[in-house]
């Protein structure tokens, strides 16, 4: 066993080396496998963006982002004895950023239900992830906030598991084969979960874009 | 609807995603060259895909590495702490079971003598009918074996009185 995982080791650490397509985070999970601790946080550094974008896509909440991504990497770390390189490692990382994701989304729920009018929200007082300055605004009357809000709305309205695949199909740019990895179901069953989000999509923002012009509101 | 456009209707996503077969993509494209209630429903369908644009994207605060190493350093102490822990845990686990037996056994001695408080004491007549209790146990045999006695002893009466006869 030891010899095996040695062996693929190797073999990643080479195309790491070479520079090549093989998935070079592998390898450092497999460093990491091993003891290196330094391995464990370059990868850390290496997929912090992402792992704190896709949770904010989810949880659309600037406040617990960093709370929740850091969970992913400590699942990770906690991972390291009974990982086995079976995988692209970035499917086997969004598969637990959308569970870590969902499950603080259904907690909030459950929390939202028991929250009395007296309760205030905590922000917290250390840094947070932060909405990215950078993200275009829209040129059209519509309030950015606004329509921002509707379109949080509706995402968050559709079933989870059509969420985690508009998620990782818009924002992550996955292929059907990739989200259906990553989500353990068929690529069929992936492109009857998006038919049927994008079709809820559409019927949701409907009144932002019925002009044909697009997020015009009409009437 | 006609069956041609809820063909088209079904795979349309799968169309703008890029993910049908050349020759099925191709059967979508010509259609949609004469449906025009078809390419009003792929126009709807691209432009509510293009508003999810608008979400803000999540920005990594700086400092995050620092913060998720800590947080590496607290699991491994942690961990170690938990480590530490259970040769007493399982001491204190052995312990716990016999003391529970312990007390279990002083328990039941307990509830046997202060049940036998309330007992009242045998009566003569039941400590002599306790004596011989084998032998009220073993009446019925004695009465079987009266009875052959009997009808015994009746046979040679008879037979007296036959001889004599």
């Amino acid at each position: 066993m030891a010899k095996a995982i040695a062996a693929v080791a190797g073999s990643y650490e080479q195309a790491g080396r070479r520079g090549a397509a093989a998935d070079y985070d592998v390898s450092l999970m497999l460093r990491f496998q091993k003891g290196d601790e330094l391995a464990f946080q370059e990868l850390v550094e290496r997929n912090q963006g992402r792992v704190v974008g896709l949770v904010y896509r989810f949880i659309s909440d600037a406040s617990d982002a960093e709370d929740l991504a850091q969970e992913v990497f400590l699942r990770i770390y906690r991972a390291r004895k009974t990982y086995k390189p079976t995988a692209k490692f970035s499917t086997w990382m969004f598969r637990i950023t959308a569970n870590v994701s969902l499950n603080a989304l259904r907690s909030r729920a459950n929390r939202k239900d028991d929250v009395s009018i007296d309760q205030v929200t905590d922000f917290g007082d250390g840094p947070r992830a932060m909405p990215d300055p950078d993200t275009k605004m829209p040129d059209h009357g519509l309030h950015q906030d606004e329509l921002q809000t509707k379109v949080r709305e509706a995402i968050a309205d559709l079933p989870e598991k059509q969420q985690v695949a508009v998620v990782l199909n818009k924002y992550e740019g996955m292929s059907y084969a990739e989200i259906a990895d990553t989500i353990g179901c068929s690529t069929m069953a992936v492109k009857s979960l998006l038919a049927r989000a994008r079709d809820n999509l559409k019927d949701h923002l409907l009144l932002y874009i019925r002009t044909g012009r697009g997020r015009q509101r009409v009437g | 609807m006609s069956p041609p456009c809820q063909w088209v209707r079904s795979v349309l996503v799968a169309y703008l995603d890029g993910e049908l077969k050349p020759s099925t993509a191709e059967a979508v494209r010509r259609h949609l060259a004469r449906c025009e209630s078809c390419r009003a429903q792929m126009r709807l369908l691209e432009e509510s895909w293009r508003l999810l644009d608008e979400m803000p994207t999540g920005r990594v605060p700086a400092g995050f590495t620092q913060r998720m190493m800590a947080r590496v350093v607290e699991e491994k102490e942690l961990s170690a702490f938990a480590a530490r822990l259970r040769p007493h845990e399982a001491r204190r686990r052995v312990f716990a079971s016999v003391l529970g037996v312990a007390a279990g056994l002083v328990l039941g001695f307990a509830v046997y003598a202060w049940t036998g408080m309330f007992e009242t004491p045998a009566s003569p007549v039941e400590c002599e009918v306790s004596r011989h209790v084998s032998f009220l146990e073993d009446v019925d045999l004695l009465d079987e074996v009266a009875v052959i006695q009997a009808i015994d002893r009746l046979n040679r009466g008879m037979d007296e009185v036959e001889d004599g006869a």
